[in-house]
């Protein structure tokens, strides 16, 4: 029984881990990696501490949220910045929520693992689902805000670029090899994925090679490994977790409380999420695991975004930080549109 | 001097203390290091991206960690005034 379960854990493993190191994790730190040593994020979170309509400072937080932060625990600060300088307390909120809930590295993950249809879902509902919370913020607490303004803008403004066009191409060529092996070979052996890799890897390097200069390619090899090195014993660990809880749970269970797209599934996937804990990534053969043995689409979305995007800890230091009154906004009305975008989908949008 | 690393404890906050302590071990300076955790106080300072490394109330670098020559600059510049 015991062995049962460890071997549980260990073809997780296999199957999450060894098949997908070379052409989907190695690429996916890169990019994480190059996102961070290239771009200024200073200077995306200038435009966002100013007081910007709504209208661009919305849109302009959840796109700059993948740039950001990994997970929540980087973004916490980033976000608390954000409001105290400023006062914009939507888009500090709307960091706080998309940086995890869809940020770079567990979207790519997702795909490979679940499927890109189910990664776009993640980006789309994060979005919407910012843009809706964002505005529940904004009407509930807009006034206080106002009157607490800080116009805090301190530092010289130097005309940095945020990123620098030789540097686009560069972090262009990474994503095309992270996509290539797995749209240029659909179906075929992974051999051949691992050929296209090796190409279009080489590409890049010779490229960074000739063109960026050397203390530049080695801070972004510096800032790859430590993602490698943070992300990946939690994604090993969380990996083999997810394995043996694949073997202990029984399928009925998760056929019952779990499957088909009602509000009652998606609604508890979305608890299970809030409340627990996942590391980057991890979510992502979490959930491919519960499928598997039964969860339907639907509350598969709900869980991939509330797992990572909100969690126990992750409350706690947002109470700290916000206040109970603020955090509790946020927290309830995640639940409630998170809940909703997974029984939305699941019924209109996934069609089996 | 006084040397303030702010940080939520974050893997590349400890890396920033341990080139920081190391860099002045080196160069002999007496510096008394605070590791900040106070979000407040980040805010002070208009840091937004941790780790941050102050220097007698310098922000001299935030939301990378910097190579320890560079810290060592850093630390002398501010020594020899």
């Amino acid at each position: 029984m015991i062995l049962d379960i460890l071997m549980g854990g260990l073809s997780a493993l296999k199957e999450y881990i060894a098949l997908h190191v070379v052409t989907c994790l190695i690429p996916a730190f890169l990019l994480a990696g190059g996102i961070i040593a290239f771009t200024s994020r200073d200077i995306i979170l200038k435009y966002l501490g100013v007081k910007a309509k709504n209208i661009i400072s919305f849109p302009l937080a959840a796109i700059s949220s993948i740039f950001i932060a990994v997970c929540s625990c980087t973004v916490i600060p980033v976000s608390a910045g954000i409001y105290r300088k400023g006062g914009a307390i939507a888009p500090a909120f709307i960091l706080l929520w998309v940086a995890p809930a869809s940020n770079l590295l567990a979207v790519i993950y997702t795909g490979t693992i679940i499927g890109y249809e189910m990664a776009g879902a993640r980006i789309i509902t994060a979005f919407v689902t910012a843009f809706v919370m964002g505005t529940v913020m904004y009407l509930s607490f807009h006034k206080e805000e106002t009157e607490r303004m800080i116009a805090g803008e301190k530092g010289g403004n130097d005309d940095k670029k945020i990123i620098a066009g030789k540097d686009i191409i560069l972090l262009l060529l990474i994503l095309f090899s992270l996509l290539s092996p797995n749209y240029l070979i659909i179906k075929g052996p992974y051999l051949y994925k691992v050929y296209v890799f090796t190409i279009s890897i080489s590409i890049t390097f010779l490229y960074a090679y000739f063109v960026i200069k050397k203390d530049r390619i080695s801070n972004w090899l510096k800032e790859t490994w430590w993602f490698v090195k943070l992300i990946f014993p939690l994604l090993l660990m969380g990996v083999f977790i997810v394995g043996v809880i694949g073997k202990i749970l029984p399928q009925q269970w998760i056929e019952h409380w779990l499957g088909g797209n009602s509000l009652r599934s998606s609604f508890l996937a979305t608890l299970i999420g809030s409340i627990s804990y996942f590391a980057t990534m991890t979510e992502a053969p979490f959930v491919d695991t519960l499928m598997k043995l039964g969860m339907g689409k639907g509350p598969a979305l709900a869980l991939l975004l509330t797992g990572p995007g909100m969690s126990l800890p992750n409350m706690l230091a947002i109470i700290k930080i916000f206040g109970l009154k603020k955090a509790s906004v946020y927290i309830v009305t995640m639940v409630i549109l998170a809940t909703l975008s997974g029984w939305f989908w699941g019924n209109y949008i996934f069609r089996r | 001097m006084k040397i303030e690393i702010l940080g939520t404890g974050c893997p590349k906050c400890k890396k920033l203390s341990e080139l920081t302590a190391e860099a002045i071990k080196e160069l002999g300076v007496s510096a008394e290091i605070t590791k900040v955790t106070d979000l407040n106080k980040f805010i002070d300072y208009g840091v937004i991206l941790t780790p941050a490394l102050v220097i007698n109330g310098e922000v001299k670098v935030a939301g990378k960690v910097p190579s320890k020559k560079e810290i060592t600059k850093w630390i002398e510049e501010k020594k020899n005034k």
